[in-house]
């Protein structure tokens, strides 16, 4: 896997920006005088812990609160959530989002738990650590930390066998990383890296450093090999890499041992159904006030089945709540506010669309291959959809009728991308499925195609979401009016992932672009055939993915086009040039009607209890970029009771 | 007894056979799922876990590792060394995980079969006593609709009401405060309080069968020489239902350990599910959906043995109750 | 010994009359009947005693000739959506209206959107009325997917609804899709159930008539399958089965993996009952006669304990339509655009249909109905099936 295969949003700083970012703080942090949380209170006076001031790093960061959105709150309290799978536990590192740089609620690069970072030609990044930070069990948080992951982890051949971490690497060229003092680090490229501080950003962001004190325990180069061997054995590991690579877990809060530096730590030991996370008395940030973050001092975090989510929450087992709780709870969601003491907020989705239609332009049929590379088949396909009606019938018309585009919420948006080819006008497909001339009907009123066949698209769904099945549902009333037969085949995610890869289906149903919020700093990857996890592209993608060695090679002029222009954006040196190509690729994308939206901003249910304060009755509920409730700050919830 | 051996292995080869029949194995669905979440991070580990776990080598020569038979790496270490084998989901040995949820499958288990007994003894006496009247086919009815009732509807409708109604918590055995809690007396009763609707949900579906096999061996019974013959004597009629064919009636209780053992432990994992009850029946089901094969593999096996030691234990305790099977050397339908 | 050679007429009598050999035993014609009945005659008696079993029969035969002609019977088409009536509840058939003898028909309704909660209420306006009409052209359909027609039993009224379940999500008719599951589940147990029992019947038999080696081997296997627990057996069976297979062949496999789980059973059945009779005599005397053990089997011993088979029978089939629903609620059955009545609570598997729109749980009626209809059923063969006890 190459650069090429990676298709999350990345966001690159303007250089004017980026010359020097420093951490804003209404005040400057020397001249707060800080609180400790009250859950801490007990065991500073008795000795065990040392008083804040000494646990907080010399400069740590000051939340913003301005007082209307955010208030500054009370230390203490529980916060209950559910988790679906117990596996998701690792959600914990996404809401709490503590990281290196990370976005803001208006989606800004912002240096978080770095107290500053150097951008120089999106090439040299040197990063300024924040003295005194501590890891989450006391130990000094510097740029060790950052050297035995680079040189003792993903350099390490034992530990990683396939070689250093993919993501690092810029047309195969590995950063040059310099350990300059105890604060400071420097990764530097010979050419330009636009992903880094996206991916130092992420909800499930690149990790580079770690807890090296804990870590070398484990480490052959450290710790006496034989008894390493030998705890190794003991838990049943077949060398100590194994032992270490289990261990080690950043993010993913299975080993309680190992210190972190999110809100929380993980204090259960797997497997569980009750997770506890304790704050971390070590934690970095503190409120306007001086006041040590989080204000919460545990989470606790249960699993239930997914079903069952929306009925816990409605019977007020949670104090805030949105993972699996869909747009169709929220009736039911809402009925139960009194009882159980909590408020349902409307958050937005920030997919490209909800769901899309994927024609298979790599489809081994040579019909059905001709046919979806037709634009004008697209186009009558998208415009024979009734996108209104299936926004009344499914989301009470509050979502928006849609390409697969960027949302408004966007400054890349435009309203033609999200309008063209959208209207619903029957009379206007038929005419284009005439000119290309699929005039010959059956007798039951189905269109014939080249060969004679009856013109039946199958459309694969991975079977999971029967929210596709039921806008499939609809959209086959609607294209039967245009004389096309619509059959839905459920299937299974990866069964379905492989027989478009093979070419062997003519068009799929899955979510939309995964990034629909972007800026002209993150990448357009998704809008080009890079992947081949593609849906409608997968051999070029794969042609790419695998340089050249498997797959095919575009050979369609606008794919083309939109794989040149990202190269361009790739190239690109201030935030102009990538805003141009940007528009250029959407624009190529919409007309071309690659992917068939349907409906975006599907509303989100949250569940906030009626006591948890500053989160907003507002926002952006996305993965990447957001990290959920990552960017709106979970450290600064609280409860006013 | 000594057949129950070679049955196991037979059990075990098509236990594992059955789990590795889907495509793909747990490493491939877990990369498709960190494709779709965007952790490419991970992804160059995983592959190299694939080695580790032994998932490379032919199918056979695995289940032979997780059996024992076979070394790997120089050692033995399958079932028949004492190891369960390897949860790669959890990263735990299967015996811990299983271990873990033993006790509690145990008592929801426990619960349901006294439960099954308790109601169906009656209306299965009443209902074979009273033959085809009002009382024997409402009383019927009632044990029938438990079985013909889904029970994963009847679960969740019963879940919701009881919290909206009752202020029941929804699912789960424990309120939050008793789940790490050590045992006391409040958390005994906390559970019992639990209990109470996954039992009846399982159980209705058990009292059934329960009912007919009693009503047909009780009816049988009842039509005996020494039934007549004790009515013409003068019996008072309730002594003598109770002195001799209630007592073989009891035939198809301890015959039914077995079967009644073997639909707890099914109709348990469904209702375990949708009320998320902390048993053995959600891990089983997650581990068959991502292909944890030891795990499912080990859990299947180990529920197997389970029902056939319960088939074991009842054979036993008939020919202890009944001489006649004793006597003539083979059990009665 | 001279008494007895002496030829005195000791008084005694003699009648005249023509010798009638049944005058003993002289039967009334009621007697005359049931010692005279054929076997079968003696079974439908018994069995009719069982009223329940009887009123069982009777709904049974009701509703797969519902299923027969499902597309009539239905007021809508399996497809068919009303945007404007999504989630409404079900509606009551009038027959009076303000105290007048209408004939049958329903409200219309007025729909109002709750913008607070979002849910959509709907209300009976007393005056719209509805009528409903009968033998009347509705909705196209393909009658067994051949025959286009769109004759339906009862159609709402024109630009009128009848929900009697109320409607779904789609704003699908329930009722309707209710009667076109029926076909589906319905039939999903007699294809699994003459599985079983081919399977069942052939190694039970061999089983019980060779008895030996023969038969600890099948007893074995039996008690193997038989030991396996249910559910995860169904579960890695259907999760084996190819995704890329039409729904057609997923609902054969489906129904295969059933009638595979439950052939132990019968055979057990099969092979004690063969135990029994093949000491009787008339085995013995076929046997002396000459007769295959394939003829002896199918022709003389297999008649005998075919009522206990076809008791059993009923008493399998509803636990097949059980598996079934239980199977579509793990997502491993059948799944949409197949509609059974196991997909159909499926959907209707999720706390908003618990609270808010209780009626998309209609189709656990059918369900219950149907597995009660076939126990009682099963009850009454069973007693039925040894008429001489």
């Amino acid at each position: 896997m190459s650069v090429w295969s990676r298709l999350l949003p990345f966001s690159a700083l303007t250089p004017v920006a980026a010359a020097l970012i420093c951490a804003t703080a209404a005040l400057p942090a020397w001249a707060l005088d800080y609180k400790e949380p009250t859950m801490l209170q007990a065991d500073v006076a008795a000795g065990k812990l040392p008083p804040v001031a000494q646990r907080l790093p010399a400069t740590p960061l000051v939340e913003e609160m301005d007082g209307k959105t955010r208030q500054v709150g009370k230390s203490g309290g529980d916060a209950r959530m559910l988790i679906g799978r117990a596996r998701d536990v690792r959600m914990i590192s996404v809401y709490g989002y503590s990281r290196l740089v990370g976005y803001d609620e208006k989606f800004e690069l912002k240096p978080d738990i770095l107290k500053s970072i150097d951008v120089e030609d999106d090439r040299v990044f040197t990063m300024h650590l924040r003295p005194g930070h501590k890891w989450s069990d006391g130990k000094p948080f510097t740029s060790e930390d950052f050297r035995y992951w680079w040189e003792d982890v993903t350099n390490n051949k034992d530990l990683s066998p396939a070689g250093p971490i993919v993501d690092l690497m810029i047309e195969g060229e590995l950063p040059k990383v310099e350990i300059i003092d105890k604060e400071t680090v420097r990764y530097s490229w010979s050419r330009r890296n636009p992903f880094f501080l996206q991916r130092l950003a992420g909800a499930a962001p690149l990790y580079i450093y770690r807890p090296a004190h804990y870590l070398k325990q484990f480490h052959a180069k450290y710790a006496d090999k034989a008894a390493l061997e030998a705890k190794a054995e003991e838990a049943n590991a077949r060398s100590w890499a194994e032992l270490h690579n289990r261990l080690d877990t950043m993010g993913h809060f299975t080993n309680p041992d190992m210190p972190t530096l999110e809100p929380w730590n993980i204090a259960t030991r797997p497997p569980a159904i009750r997770f506890v996370a304790v704050r971390n008395p070590y934690f970095h940030r503190v409120d306007p006030k001086g006041m040590q973050l989080p204000y919460w001092d545990r989470l606790i975090v249960n699993q239930a089945d997914g079903k069952l989510i929306p009925a816990k929450s409605a019977a007020g087992e949670v104090d805030v709540q949105a993972r699996n709780i869909a747009f169709n709870n929220f009736t039911f969601l809402k009925e139960n506010e009194k009882r159980s003491a909590y408020r349902t907020f409307l958050w937005r989705t920030a997919r490209g669309s909800q769901m899309a239609l994927y024609p298979n332009l790599n489809a081994n049929d040579p019909v059905w291959r001709e046919l979806n590379r037709d634009v004008r088949f697209r186009r009558a396909l998208s415009v024979a959809i009734d996108r209104q009606g299936i926004n009344a019938s499914l989301y009470f018309g509050l979502a928006l009728e849609s390409n697969n585009t960027v949302l408004p919420d966007s400054p890349l948006f435009k309203e033609v991308y999200q309008k063209a080819w959208t209207e619903f006008d029957t009379k206007l497909a038929n005419k284009l499925l005439d000119e290309i001339g699929l005039t010959k009907r059956n007798p039951d009123g189905v269109r014939l195609l080249k060969d004679g066949r009856p013109l039946e698209i199958i459309v694969e769904t991975s079977g999971e979401d029967t929210e596709q099945t039921d806008v499939l549902e609809l959209i086959r009333d609607n294209w039967q009016k245009v004389g096309i037969k619509l059959f839905t085949k459920p299937s299974q995610r990866e069964v379905l992932k492989n027989r478009i890869y093979a070419g062997e289906t003519t068009m799929s149903i899955w979510y939309g672009l995964e990034n629909g919020i972007p800026t002209a700093a993150m990448s357009p990857g998704e809008l080009a055939p890079l992947l081949q996890d593609s849906m409608q592209w997968p051999k070029w993608g794969q042609f790419y993915e695998t340089k050249g060695q498997s797959g095919e090679a575009p050979d369609m002029p606008a794919p083309k086009e939109l794989f040149d222009l990202y190269g361009e954006w790739l190239n690109a040196t201030n935030d102009q040039q990538r805003t141009e190509i940007w528009h250029k690729m959407l624009k190529t994308y919409t007309e071309n009607e690659f992917s068939i939206g349907i409906v975006s901003g599907v509303p989100q249910p949250v569940v906030v209890g009626n006591a948890v304060r500053n989160v907003p009755e507002e926002g952006i509920y996305n993965f990447d970029p957001g990290a959920f409730f990552g960017v709106y700050r979970m450290s600064s919830f609280w409860f006013d009771r | 007894m000594l057949i129950m051996i070679p049955t196991l292995f037979v059990i075990s080869a098509l236990v594992f056979g059955i789990i590795k029949l889907p495509p793909g194995d747990f490493i491939s669905n877990r990369i498709q799922e960190l494709k779709s979440q965007g952790e490419s991070g991970a992804l160059d580990k995983i592959e190299f876990l694939r080695q580790q776990y032994g998932l490379d080598r032919p199918a056979i020569e695995q289940y032979a590792i997780w059996i024992g038979v076979w070394p790997k790496d120089g050692q033995f270490q399958g079932i028949l060394q004492g190891d369960w084998g390897w949860s790669m989901e959890y990263n735990r040995p299967v015996g811990e995980l299983v271990g873990d949820r033993l006790l509690l499958t145990f008592i929801v288990n426990f619960a349901t079969i006294l439960f099954v007994y308790v109601v169906s003894f009656p209306i299965g006496v009443y209902s074979a006593v009273r033959q085809y009247s009002i009382g024997d086919y409402s009383f019927t009815l009632l044990g029938y609709l438990g079985l013909a009732t889904p029970n994963f509807l009847l679960a969740l409708v019963l879940l919701y009401y009881s919290n909206v109604h009752f202020g029941l918590q929804i699912g789960g055995l424990f309120d939050e405060q008793y789940i790490d809690a050590p045992w006391s007396l409040a958390k005994i009763q906390n559970l019992m309080a639990h209990l109470l609707i996954p039992t009846i949900v399982i159980g209705t579906s058990g009292t059934a069968a329960m009912i007919r096999r009693l009503r047909a061996n009780l009816l049988d019974e009842l039509q005996k020489q020494y039934v007549v013959t004790g009515r013409a004597k003068g019996l008072p009629p309730l002594r003598l239902l109770i002195k001799y064919p209630i007592r073989m009636a009891l035939n198809p209780f301890v015959a039914e350990i077995g079967a009644i053992l073997r639909q707890a432990v099914s109709g348990s994992v469904i209702v375990s599910v949708v009320m998320n009850l902390p048993t053995s029946g959600p891990m089983l089901l997650a581990a068959l959906e991502s292909q944890d094969q030891y795990l499912a593999g080990s859990f299947l096996l180990f529920l197997a043995l389970l029902t056939v030691v319960g088939v074991l234990i009842s054979d036993l305790l008939l020919a202890v109750l009944d001489p006649r099977i004793r006597l003539e050397g083979g059990a009665q339908k | 010994m001279s008494d007895i050679r002496r030829n005195e007429n000791i008084e005694h009598w003699v009648s005249r009359d023509p010798f009638d050999p049944y005058s003993v035993e002289k039967m009334s014609a009621g007697q005359e009947k049931y010692f005279m009945a054929s076997q079968w005659q003696m079974m439908w008696w018994k069995f009719k005693r069982h009223r329940v079993a009887v009123i069982s029969l009777a709904f049974l035969v009701t509703i797969y000739f519902v299923a027969l002609i499902a597309e009539l019977v239905a007021p809508y088409n399996l497809h068919s959506r009303d945007p404007r009536h999504i989630y409404a509840p079900p509606q009551a058939i009038h027959l009076f209206h303000d105290g007048e003898f209408v004939g049958p028909f329903v409200y219309g309704m007025r729909f109002k959107l709750n913008t607070q909660t979002l849910k959509r209420e709907y209300q009976d306006d007393t005056n719209k009325i509805q009528k409903l009409r009968f033998f009347c052209q509705g909705d196209g359909y393909d009658f067994w997917g051949m025959i286009p027609s769109n004759l339906h039993l009862v159609c709402p009224a024109e630009n009128g609804t009848l929900y009697l379940f109320g409607t779904d999500r789609l704003g699908r008719d329930i009722l309707s899709r209710v009667i076109y599951g029926t076909r589906i589940s319905l039939t999903v147990g007699l294809v699994g159930i003459a599985i079983s029992f081919l399977i069942g019947i052939t190694l039970g038999g061999i089983s019980g008539y060779y008895g030996g080696w023969i038969d600890n081997v099948i007893q074995r296997l039996i008690e193997l399958i038989k030991s396996l627990p249910e559910l995860p057996l169904w579960m890695a069976l259907s999760a084996a089965l190819p995704v890329t297979w039409s729904p057609i062949l997923v609902y054969f496999g489906i129904t295969i993996i059933l009638g595979l789980l439950d052939w132990p059973g019968l055979a057990r059945a099969v092979r004690s009952k063969l135990l029994s009779l093949r000491e009787e005599d008339f085995c013995t005397a076929a046997q002396l006669m000459g007769a295959s053990p394939k003829r002896i089997i199918g022709r003389h011993l297999l008649p005998s304990f075919m009522s206990h088979l076809i008791a059993s029978a009923s008493l399998s089939i509803p636990s097949m339509i059980l598996g079934e629903t239980a199977l579509s609620f793990l997502g491993l059955g059948l799944r949409p655009p197949i509609t059974s009545w196991g997909v159909l609570l499926n959907e209707a598997q999720n706390i908003n249909v618990v609270a808010l729109y209780p009626w998309l749980m209609a189709p656990v009626i059918p369900v219950v109905l149907v597995v009660l209809a076939f126990n009682f059923l099963g009850d009454g063969l069973r007693d039925a099936a040894d008429p001489y006890k």
